[in-house]
């Protein structure tokens, strides 16, 4: 097997707060391998998007990459001199953000958006940035004849590929897409999805996809790596992910969004609670609280991400156990209980 | 793109304001205590003299005749005729306003340009101790009085250091071939140093805070960080993007601030005494010369509603959300 484009090895993100620490993302440890989509799902809060920002090094003022490595394609990202990093942005690491509205500059035209780039980090001249423009543009399927318009006379769907297309623009390696889909209906989400599936196998892009959305992620990712409370719990091929989890974080968060594909019950079960504050994170096992299985090991011991199978990654204490967990896991009562 | 019709309504808003002004204007002056004749007509003067007198001037007229002629001379340029200089106010007004002109923008540029700059530069550096110590004395400017400020400056610049002259726009005996020769000239440029500096600093405050503030506010939106991800430059990130957009509320404030600075420079005029239309406005109301300074009013007034409208052309064209909504 080819090495991985990226490998993130046990990086740490810390955001300061007064005087406190909160560890947004402990110990990540995922790879994004050559020519793949790779889902980062989880809810709110669980460290998903501070993850994908750092791997552009945009981050908050005061937040700080604490400990780990990112080997992206032979380079640390963590240890690059800031003068390595910016000469990687754009040109081989690009982002897609979530609100595509408030990321294009308001008072200049998309078409000058999309030059500055390609002049500024790209090299290339004004009339050929042009005409590359107008290639983007056709190629994320808006008219061209839209470039010269402003941020604010376009729809919501035409900003988001704008976004993809600015994207787009350098040939990048890898593009970090953070919730690029969220803000829109379900009809333009799939015709995003479906635009962005296209181009990543044309251009061969690899892609790493943010998302709360486990929809998305069964539509479009190749793996899917499911964070909790900033802790990577579960890691595999996407089909293994839905059809046998082995972290019952990931079966409850399967119960609580409608299956596309089949009919089902059309109940959803919710996890009850809520995840643990970050600042002052419990002992052992982070999603014990909410977890109907855990056991006194889970809440002094921390399960560790381990290589269950082939591939499949998984920190659970009873991931032995999980083919039964599952079957449990299916019954409503189950998720009701816990405290 | 239909940007005339809004340009053309914008344009009928202001002349309607420009007629309420002219109006209070008229009904202000005939509220006043005394005879409007008072200072012109001597106590020397026979009845029938007087009487002629009132009788040129109109003043025997019924107010609602009075007002028409007084619109009817306005249309046709002519501000009356000046009681104290026996001489009509336009030619007076157009005497004092390049004076007026001169000190009001070269103040706000100055004021601007540095408040512009050293906002977007004290955000940059917020909280370092640079932008600690300098806040206070922004705030120090804004809260000086501005006749307080001239005195002061006078003290030092002109009276004990004598760089500069204390008063007046051109040294005694001084004689130009034209306006402009006098407008370029060293003697001129060190008259007005101090009154426009006295100005600029009383001025400079507003839009420094304001691009300060403002600058925060952008540094923190989406498309900035967006502008740090693609890798573009600091000067980029900061000046293209973030500058570019925290310029647009200052613009406004400019036009704003041209109303009060015009306000201002009656009293910093009357301290350096630059002979412009707010000096001359103040001896007018004292003379009771009501023609002389009705017309200063008006003339205040006219370019106060006039720089409301650059800058709402100017924020169409600086904001294409407003000119494409």
């Amino acid at each position: 097997m080819d090495a991985p484009l990226l490998s993130v090895k046990d990086v740490s993100i810390a955001y300061k707060v007064g005087a406190l620490d909160i560890v947004a993302v402990s110990n990540a440890r995922f790879d994004v391998p050559q020519g793949s989509i790779v889902g980062l799902v989880g809810e709110s809060g669980c460290g998903k998007t501070t993850m994908a920002r750092a791997l552009t090094r945009v981050i908050a003022d005061n937040a700080r990459i604490k400990a780990g490595q990112m080997q992206f394609a032979g380079q640390d990202i963590v240890s690059l001199s800031e003068k390595d990093m910016n000469s990687l942005r754009w040109r081989d690491i690009a982002f897609i953000p979530q609100s595509a509205m408030n990321s294009l500059d308001p008072v200049y035209r998309v078409e000058y958006q999309i030059v500055e780039v390609l002049r500024d980090r790209g090299g290339l001249s004004k009339s050929a940035a042009r005409k590359r423009a107008v290639e983007l543009f056709e190629m994320v399927g808006i008219d061209p004849g839209r470039l010269r318009d402003f941020p604010h006379q376009f729809s919501g769907g035409m900003r988001q590929r704008a976004a993809i297309a600015l994207a787009l623009a350098l040939e990048p390696k890898l593009v970090v897409a953070d919730e690029p889909v969220t803000a829109l209906d379900v009809i333009i989400q799939r015709q995003i999805l479906d635009q962005l599936r296209s181009l990543q196998r044309e251009l061969g892009l690899s892609v790493i996809m943010v998302t709360h959305d486990i929809s998305v992620v069964a539509y479009i990712c190749d793996r899917t790596v499911v964070m909790y409370a900033g802790k990577v719990v579960e890691d595999c091929d996407t089909a293994t992910l839905l059809n046998e989890p082995l972290h019952p974080y990931t079966m409850g968060l399967k119960n609580a969004f409608p299956d596309l594909h089949s009919a089902g019950t059309g109940i959803l079960t919710p996890i009850a609670g809520s995840p643990p504050d970050l600042a002052n994170p419990p002992p052992g096992c982070r999603f014990a609280a909410r977890c109907p299985f855990a056991t006194d090991q889970c809440r002094v011991e921390e399960p560790m991400l381990t290589e269950d199978a082939p591939g499949h990654f998984v920190a659970c204490h009873r991931a032995v156990e999980a083919a039964a967990l599952r079957e449990e896991a299916k019954q409503p009562g189950t998720w009701g209980t816990a405290a | 793109m239909n940007s005339l019709k809004p340009l053309l309504i914008r344009t009928l808003q202001l002349a309607l304001v420009l007629w309420a002004v002219v109006t209070i204007l008229f009904l202000m002056f005939r509220l006043m205590p005394g005879s409007p004749l008072a200072a012109y007509i001597d106590p020397t003067f026979t009845e029938e003299q007087q009487e002629a007198l009132i009788r040129q001037f109109g003043l025997d007229k019924p107010l609602w005749q009075q007002y028409f002629t007084y619109l009817v001379n306005l249309l046709k340029g002519e501000l009356g005729y000046s009681f104290r200089y026996r001489a009509p106010v336009a030619e007076r007004i157009w005497l004092l306003l390049p004076n007026t002109l001169i000190l009001t923008f070269s103040s706000l540029i100055v004021a601007y340009v540095f408040g512009i700059l050293a906002g977007a530069w004290l955000a940059w550096r917020r909280g370092s101790r640079v932008e600690v110590a300098a806040l206070p004395v922004v705030l120090a400017t804004r809260a000086m009085p501005e006749f307080w400020l001239g005195m002061v400056l006078l003290a030092i610049f002109s009276f004990s250091l004598g760089w500069f002259p204390a008063g007046g726009t051109r040294s005694a005996g001084t004689e130009y071939s034209s306006l402009w020769a006098l407008y370029t000239s060293a003697d001129f440029l060190s008259h007005l140093a101090l009154p426009m500096l006295t100005l600029a600093i009383y001025s400079q405050g507003l839009p420094l805070l304001l691009m300060r503030s403002n600058m925060l506010d952008v540094m923190k939106e989406d498309f900035v960080t967006m502008a740090k991800v693609k890798g573009l430059s600091s000067y980029a990130v900061v000046v293209r993007h973030g500058a570019r957009n925290a310029l647009l509320p200052v613009v406004t404030s400019f036009a704003i601030a041209v109303g009060y600075q015009l306000q201002g420079n009656v009293v910093v005029e009357s301290v350096f005494s630059w002979p412009g239309l707010g000096r001359e406005l103040v001896a007018a109301v004292l003379a009771s010369d009501y023609p002389l300074a009705q017309g200063a009013f008006l003339m205040i007034a006219i370019v106060v509603i006039a720089m409301n409208l650059i800058a709402d052309l100017l924020y169409t064209f600086l904001d294409p959300r407003i000119s494409h909504a």
